[in-house]
C-alpha cells in the first residue's frame, strides 16, 4: 500500500511527496542545462529537513492517504534551504576547481527512488528505476555525478532491475584537491552507505587529510565495524527509535570532538537536532 | 540510562575489543571461516542428501536419528523418548527454545532445568532470552543477584561479586546434573560423514548434560549439518572465536552412545556415559528457505552473536527486537526463517555493521531487504528480484 502511494507520487510529482520542484533547483543558476555528464542531487540535500515530517506521516499515510503529507504541498524553512543550497554550491565549485565539467537537469531532475528501496518496496523500486533510466537516456545522459549516499546507492542498484548502462560516480571520487577552511579537529560520522556499502569511506578521509584537516578516530566510535547509523532510515518505520539512535550517536561522537563532520544530508538532518556543531564536508573544505 | 543500556554497554565494552584481539592474534580463524562458508553452502545446495547421510551415519554408530518437519513433530518425538516423571537437564539450545521444548516437557510432568547460566537465569525470571549467546545480557549483575536470592533462597545481595553469583548457581545445579535421567543439548555442528555432534562451551554444563544422564538427546536445525567431521570442528572453532571466547574452554564431540574397546579391542556400548543417543534434526521452514538464493544466506549463520553487538537497532531496542530466541540482526532473519514473521526485518536500518562483522559474510541487510519486500507484499516469497 505505502509503496503504491509513493510510486503514485513519483509519477505525479516526481518526488515521494508533494513539493514544489523549484526548491530543488533554486541553488543552481549558472550551470548548463543537461549534457552528457550531469550533477544529480535527487533533491536530497534540499529536502533532508523535511524527512522528519515525512517519517511522522508514513504510519498515517497507509491508513488515510488523503490526509497526509503525501497530498499536501510542503517546503523546508528558509534557513535550512539556504544552508543546503550553500552545500550544493560548494560541491559544484569544488568539482569545477578540480576540472570537472557537468550540467544539471534543474526541475526535470528525477528522484532516485531510494526511499522505495530502503523501505523494502523492491518491485515498486524496479518500476521507478525503469522509468528514470528511460528518461535519462532520452536526455542523452552518459555519466552521473551524485552528491549524497542514498542517491548513489539507489542508482547503483538499478542494474538489478533494468538495463542501466549510465556511469555513476560520486563527487567525492572526483575531488582530488581541496583546502580546509578551519583548523579545528573533527570526528567523522560516517554515512553507513558510503562506509559499508559503497567503498568511499577512505575517499573522504583522504580529501580531508590532503586538505590539511585534522581527524580524531577511535575503534569503538569511528571504525568501519563499530561506528553506526544516524537513525534516519528507521524513522519512517519507528520515529522514536530513529531519534533514540541519533541521540545515542551524538553522545558517542561528542566524547571525541565537539565538531562532528558528516557526508550525508540525512545524517545532518537527524543528528543536528541534538548538536549544533555538525558540518557537511562541503562546508569545511573549498 | 535504562537497565538495558547499562547492561548492553557493559557487554559491548567487554566483547567487541576482545573479538578484534582474537582475530588479530589467531589469523587462521578468518581462513577457517571462509572454508566453513563453502562447506555450509554445499549442504544448502542439497539439504535432503545431507540429512539422509547424517541419519545413516548416526545409526551406524549406534544412535537413533530423526528428521522432523515442524515444532509439533519435534516435541512429539522428543517427548516419546523422555516420557514423564523424569529429571531433565538441558544445555542451551536455540532450537529447543524455538520448538518450546522446556515448557512442553514440564507440562507433561518432567522436572526440567536449563544448565547454561544465562539460560538458567532466563528460566528463573521466566523471560525470553535477549541474545543468542548471552541470553541474560539484558540483566545487570545487580538484578541477577536479586533474582538468585529470591528464587533460590541463597545469601547474595547487590554487592555480591560475579564470582559469588556463579558459585551459588554451581552449587544448585550440580545436584541436578547428578540426579538427571535425560540430558538434552543442541549442536553447534553435526558431521554428516560420521554422525557426530559437536558442541562448544565454557561452563562445563554441556559435557555434564551429555554424559551424566543415561540418555542424551541432541536437537539441531538442518543448517547445523556440515559435510565432514573436520568441517564440524571448524564450525566450533570459528563460532567460539567470533563469540569472543577463544580458545573455548571445551569442545565436546558426541558420536553415538558411550562405548569402550578395552576388552579384546571389541567396541562395546554403553560404557560409563549415556546408554542411548538420539539426534533430532529439525526443519521448521529451513529447507524451503534454502531454495531462495537471497534468503538461504540466513542458514549460513553460526550464531556467534557478534552482529548483535554492532547493530544500532539492537543496541537501542534490545530484547524487544525479534522473536525469541532470535533477537538482533540475525534474529530478524531467523524470525522469518522459522516463524515466517516479516515484522522484525522492517526494523533494519541497513547500517551494514552486521555484514562487516559476520564470520560467514552474510549480507544481512540484503536478506532483510528481501524479507521486508515479502512483508510489504511488494514481492512474493519465491519471486526473483526485479526484471533485467
Amino acid at each position: 500500500m505505502l509503496g503504491k502511494i509513493i510510486l503514485q507520487n513519483l509519477e505525479k510529482h516526481d518526488f515521494p511527496y508533494n513539493i514544489d520542484k523549484k526548491i530543488c533547483s533554486g541553488w543552481a543558476n549558472d550551470l548548463p542545462k543537461g549534457g552528457e555528464t550531469i550533477l544529480f542531487t535527487s533533491c536530497m540535500h534540499q529536502t533532508a529537513s523535511l524527512s522528519d515530517t515525512f517519517s511522522r506521516t508514513i504510519p498515517l499515510a497507509e491508513k488515510v492517504p488523503s490526509l497526509s503529507v503525501f497530498a499536501k504541498l510542503i517546503k523546508p524553512n528558509k534557513e535550512q534551504l539556504e544552508r543546503s543550497y550553500k552545500v550544493l554550491r560548494n560541491i559544484a565549485s569544488l568539482l569545477k576547481k578540480n576540472g570537472v565539467n557537468f550540467g544539471y537537469l534543474y526541475e526535470e531532475e528525477p528522484y532516485s527512488g531510494a526511499i522505495l528501496l530502503e523501505l523494502g518496496y523492491l518491485n515498486e523500486f524496479g518500476i521507478h528505476a525503469e522509468r528514470v533510466t528511460k528518461f535519462l537516456k532520452e536526455k542523452g545522459v552518459k555519466r552521473i555525478i551524485t552528491v549524497d549516499p542514498h542517491t548513489h546507492n539507489a542508482l547503483n542498484r538499478y542494474n538489478e532491475f533494468t538495463k542501466f548502462d549510465i556511469e555513476v560516480v560520486n563527487y567525492l571520487e572526483l575531488v582530488k584537491d581541496a583546502k580546509i577552511k578551519t583548523d579545528v579537529s573533527f570526528v567523522i560520522h560516517d554515512s553507513c552507505l558510503y562506509s559499508r556499502f559503497l567503498g568511499l569511506r577512505d575517499v573522504y578521509r583522504q580529501i580531508l587529510t590532503n586538505a590539511g584537516g585534522k581527524i580524531v578516530e577511535d575503534l569503538m566510535v569511528t571504525s568501519k565495524e563499530v561506528s553506526y547509523c544516524c537513525g534516519s532510515p528507521i524513522k519512517p518505520v519507528n520515529h522514536e527509535l530513529g531519534e533514540k539512535v541519533a541521540k545515542s550517536r551524538v553522545e558517542q561522537l561528542k566524547k571525541l570532538s565537539e565538531n562532528i563532520l558528516v557526508v550525508c544530508p540525512m545524517c545532518y538532518a537527524n543528528l543536528s537536532k541534538y548538536h549544533n556543531k555538525i558540518y557537511d564536508l562541503a562546508e569545511v573544505v573549498e | 540510562m535504562s537497565e538495558w543500556e547499562i547492561a548492553v554497554n557493559r557487554a559491548i565494552n567487554n566483547n567487541v575489543p576482545k573479538v578484534f584481539q582474537i582475530l588479530n592474534k589467531y589469523p587462521y580463524i578468518l581462513e577457517l571461516a571462509k572454508k566453513l562458508r563453502e562447506a555450509k553452502l554445499q549442504v544448502l545446495s542439497n539439504p535432503e542428501k545431507y540429512i539422509e547421510e547424517t541419519i545413516n551415519s548416526v545409526k551406524r554408530i549406534g544412535g537413533n536419528a530423526y528428521f522432523v518437519r515442524d515444532a509439533n513433530e519435534a516435541r512429539e518425538v522428543i517427548s516419546k523418548i523422555v516420557g514423564s516423571g523424569k529429571k531433565v537437564v538441558m544445555g542451551k539450545s536455540m532450537v529447543a527454545y524455538e520448538i518450546g521444548l522446556r515448557k512442553y516437557l514440564q507440562s507433561i510432568g518432567n522436572e526440567v532445568w536449563e544448565t547454561d547460566l544465562g539460560e538458567f537465569l532466563i528460566q528463573l525470571a521466566d523471560e525470553p532470552p535477549s541474545h543468542i549467546l548471552a541470553p541474560a545480557v539484558h540483566m545487570t549483575k545487580e538484578r541477577i543477584a536479586k533474582l538468585i536470592r529470591e528464587k533460590l533462597h541463597v545469601d547474595v545481595d547487590v554487592n555480591s561479586s560475579h564470582e559469588e553469583l556463579v558459585a551459588k548457581v554451581r552449587e544448585f545445579l550440580r545436584e541436578k546434573f547428578i540426579k538427571a535421567d535425560v540430558g538434552i543439548t543442541g549442536a553447534n555442528a553435526v558431521a554428516a560423514d560420521t554422525g557426530s555432534v559437536i558442541l562448544v562451551e565454557n561452563e562445563g554444563n554441556i559435557r555434564m548434560s551429555s554424559v551424566l544422564p543415561t540418555v542424551h538427546i541432541a536437537v539441531a536445525g538442518v543448517e547445523k549439518i556440515v559435510p565432514t567431521f573436520y568441517d564440524a570442528l571448524t564450525e566450533a572453532t570459528v563460532q567460539a572465536a567470533f563469540a569472543g571466547l577463544y580458545p573455548p574452554t571445551y569442545i565436546n564431540v558426541s558420536s553415538g552412545p558411550s562405548s569402550t574397546g578395552d576388552i579384546e579391542m571389541k567396541r562395546v556400548s554403553p560404557a560409563h556415559g549415556p546408554k542411548e543417543f538420539h539426534l533430532v534434526i529439525v526443519d521448521n521452514g529451513r529447507i524451503e528457505i534454502s531454495r531462495d538464493e537471497v534468503l538461504k544466506e540466513t542458514l549460513l549463520c553460526i550464531r556467534c552473536g557478534r552482529c548483535h553487538m554492532h547493530c544500532p537497532v539492537y543496541r537501542v531496542e534490545g530484547v524487544d527486537w525479534g522473536d525469541p530466541p532470535y533477537t538482533g540482526p540475525m534474529g530478524a532473519m531467523w524470525s522469518y526463517a522459522v516463524y515466517r514473521d516479516t515484522k522484525p526485518a522492517m526494523y533494519c536500518m541497513h547500517s551494514g555493521n552486521c555484514k562487516e562483522v559476520c564470520p560467514m559474510k552474510i549480507n544481512i541487510p540484503r536478506v532483510l531487504e528481501r524479507i521486508k519486500a515479502i512483508g510489504n507484499g511488494s514481492i512474493r516469497d519465491g519471486d526473483g528480484y526485479g526484471k533485467k
